[in-house]
């Protein structure tokens, strides 16, 4: 099978100058038969199942990198919910297993590790209460654990007892992280509709459903699609710049399903899904935003933000969906805020606020992500954010996120640096108008008429 | 099924003497420690020294290989072996091609296609080569990474596969 120069050169392009690469290899790992009515043997188990699966899985990630010349850049570890393994030892401090899995994640060599996780989505189990308690401790006496909570779902609703008990734990874990800028709070993100083979931290966990092991591929690519926007040029109408778009997705998504099937058959087991979705980072280049404004908007924020995101979503998914069978389901563009240059350029020009960004997460394929807010945002005003958003995710039958960070010491306007791929923040105003009544009443937002398609 | 773990717990439970692991069984490390310091012996199943069994990945992953849907690989007469593109950029001088092709020969590969443009001082070169065997990759891609530099020129090494995958249906 020949190929042509122009597609060889494309692909070393690709991966040489547009940082083409698999943004992670993620091992699913079941944790079910670790549950013991002891916490410390449940610890134990924990520890050793981790270590047993997951101890190749940096040297096959990397031997795959060198033997396809293609990076793959993060290598994590998804364990399922804790609070349903954490169960049966009817414990009401979970953080002995936050550290288990610290542990485990860094004898295998991981640099984060998924599934401190809860689905409280109608309410909660004693576990999942004792889950809930233990999360800003766990979160400050540990390095790679990362926890998410399903706060609705759009076949229940929304539990806001549970959404005005997880504002509290956000504001809680910003403060013991004053020091760094409230970057606790990186690690915990809440979901509706989440997805249960997400292979991307903080969300990453393994649902029920899902087998013994599993290896899950994030790819991602903003870079490569930027770049072919950037040759196609502005004098082609919206039409071609979809088809371009999903073009591209299709050949990223197909390094993603390659490293994936290859990954799974060295390690002897499953291969879940190819998630492919434009995550950006700080890089310059590596940009949601400058695809957006490629597409045709002065600054992401701008009128016709909204239009252009949503055309980019859908045309990444229709390529991803004709390069693999098996698609993830967070396939998309994420915009994080503080990890887009693009973005950041945004907020810092006052072309993006807080509530364009909220209307951007109806189309996007997850949602407000590494949002920063003042540190004295009282805790009612985050169960407006968070309860805003998940309706979105819940009314539209899509998954959505909230990452948000409340900064300690710092007001509206102001800069945070987080570093690394994390990147900067521009404390942005949630306004000084109250929801305390809905934070104080509680109860749930049952399911909508959406929900009933039986 | 055979029980998953044996736990520090269940050492101190039994107290001395002997415990038969069964085959898939998992120790766990504080077991292990548990039965170091009380005395202990762990047995294999077949009466051998125990050793932690290779991972049970699970029901699915046995049929994991059957499941896949099929992909643009190459069939199995195609040439064999295993197919590489080489492609070289840089400033064209005497005996640079050369010195490329020997040392893709010297790691046992066989040029098979080759395409070359220059452009005034510069050029770039595309080359298809097959290898024998897969284990030969790893070698060619370190040897070529290392060729040339900074004012000369650039090699880069990747699989066929990444090609087929990206660019076949």
């Amino acid at each position: 099978m020949a190929f042509s120069d122009t597609e060889i050169l494309e692909t070393l392009r690709m991966v040489e100058l547009e940082t083409l690469d698999v943004r992670t290899t993620t091992l699913g790992i079941s944790l079910l038969d670790c549950a013991d009515p002891d916490l410390e043997s449940t610890c134990e188990k924990i520890y050793a199942k981790i270590v047993h699966h997951g101890k190749d899985l940096v040297t096959v990630a990397d031997s795959i990198a060198a033997d396809y010349g293609v990076p793959i850049v993060n290598k994590r570890i998804a364990v399922t919910p804790i609070s349903l393994v954490a169960a049966a030892s009817g414990a009401t401090c979970l953080v002995p297993l936050a550290r288990a899995l610290d542990a485990a994640a860094g004898e295998v060599g991981v640099d984060f590790i998924g599934g401190f996780s809860a689905y409280v989505h109608k309410g909660f189990t004693r576990a999942d209460e004792a889950l809930f308690r233990s999360i800003p401790e766990a979160l400050e006496v540990t390095q790679r654990v990362c926890s998410s909570v399903a706060l609705g779902t759009t076949k229940a609703g929304i539990n806001m007892d549970a959404v005005s008990e997880f504002s509290e734990l956000v504001i809680d874990t910003a403060q013991r992280s004053a020091s760094t800028g409230g970057l606790g709070c990186a690690k915990l993100v809440c979901f509706m509709n989440p997805v249960e083979d997400n292979p991307f931290v903080a969300g990453a966990h393994i649902g029920i459903g899902e087998p013994e092991t599993v290896i899950n591929v994030g790819v991602s690519g903003p870079g490569v699609v930027r770049s072919a926007l950037e040759r196609l040029g502005p004098d082609t109408d919206l039409l071609a710049a979809y088809e371009t778009i999903k073009r591209t997705a299709f050949k990223i998504t197909r390094v993603g399903e390659l490293v994936g099937r290859e990954a799974a058959r060295r390690m002897n087991t499953t291969f879940g899904i190819v998630d492919v979705s434009l995550a950006p980072t700080p890089a310059v280049g590596d940009s949601i935003a400058d695809i957006l404004e490629l597409i045709g908007v002065d600054k992401a924020g701008a009128p016709g933000t909204t239009a252009a995101l949503a055309m980019l979503t859908d045309a990444v998914k229709k390529g991803g969906a004709m390069a693999s069978s098996c698609m993830g389901g967070l396939s998309g563009a994420f915009i994080p805020v503080s990890e887009d240059q693009g973005m950041i350029d945004a907020v810092a020009a006052g072309a993006m606020s807080l509530a364009k960004l909220e209307a951007m997460t109806a189309v996007c394929s997850v949602g407000l992500d590494m949002v920063a807010v003042p540190g004295d945002t009282p805790a009612a005003t985050l169960t407006g954010i968070i309860a805003d958003e998940l309706a979105i995710g819940m009314v539209n039958a899509k998954t959505t996120a909230v990452r948000i960070i409340p900064v300690p010491g710092k007001g509206p306007g102001e800069t945070v640096e987080w570093g690394g791929l994390l990147g900067t923040a521009i404390v942005q105003d949630p306004g000084s108008f109250s929801c305390a009544l809905l934070h104080r009443r509680g109860g749930r937002i049952p399911a909508p008429l959406q929900s009933y398609k039986n | 099924m055979p029980r998953r773990f044996i736990t520090a717990e269940d050492i101190r439970r039994v107290g001395s003497g002997e415990i038969v692991v069964e085959s898939q069984t998992v120790v766990t490390p504080q077991a292990l420690d548990a039965a170091r310091a009380v005395g202990v012996v762990l047995k294999g199943s077949n009466g051998s020294a125990f050793e932690q069994p290779a991972p049970d990945r699970g029901p699915d992953a046995a049929r994991a290989e059957q499941s896949m849907p099929l992909m643009p690989e190459p069939e199995a007469d195609e040439a064999g072996g295993t197919g590489v593109m080489v492609v070289v950029v840089g400033r064209n001088r005497t005996g640079v091609l050369a010195e490329i092709t020997s040392a893709i020969a010297q790691n046992g590969g066989n040029v098979r296609d080759i395409s070359q443009r220059s452009v005034e001082d510069y050029f770039h070169l595309v080359l298809t080569v097959g290898l024998e065997h897969a284990g030969q990759f790893k070698p060619l891609k370190e040897t070529l990474d290392c060729l040339g530099g900074d004012q000369d020129f650039v090699a880069r090494v990747m699989h066929e596969r990444v090609f087929r995958y990206m660019h076949r249906v």
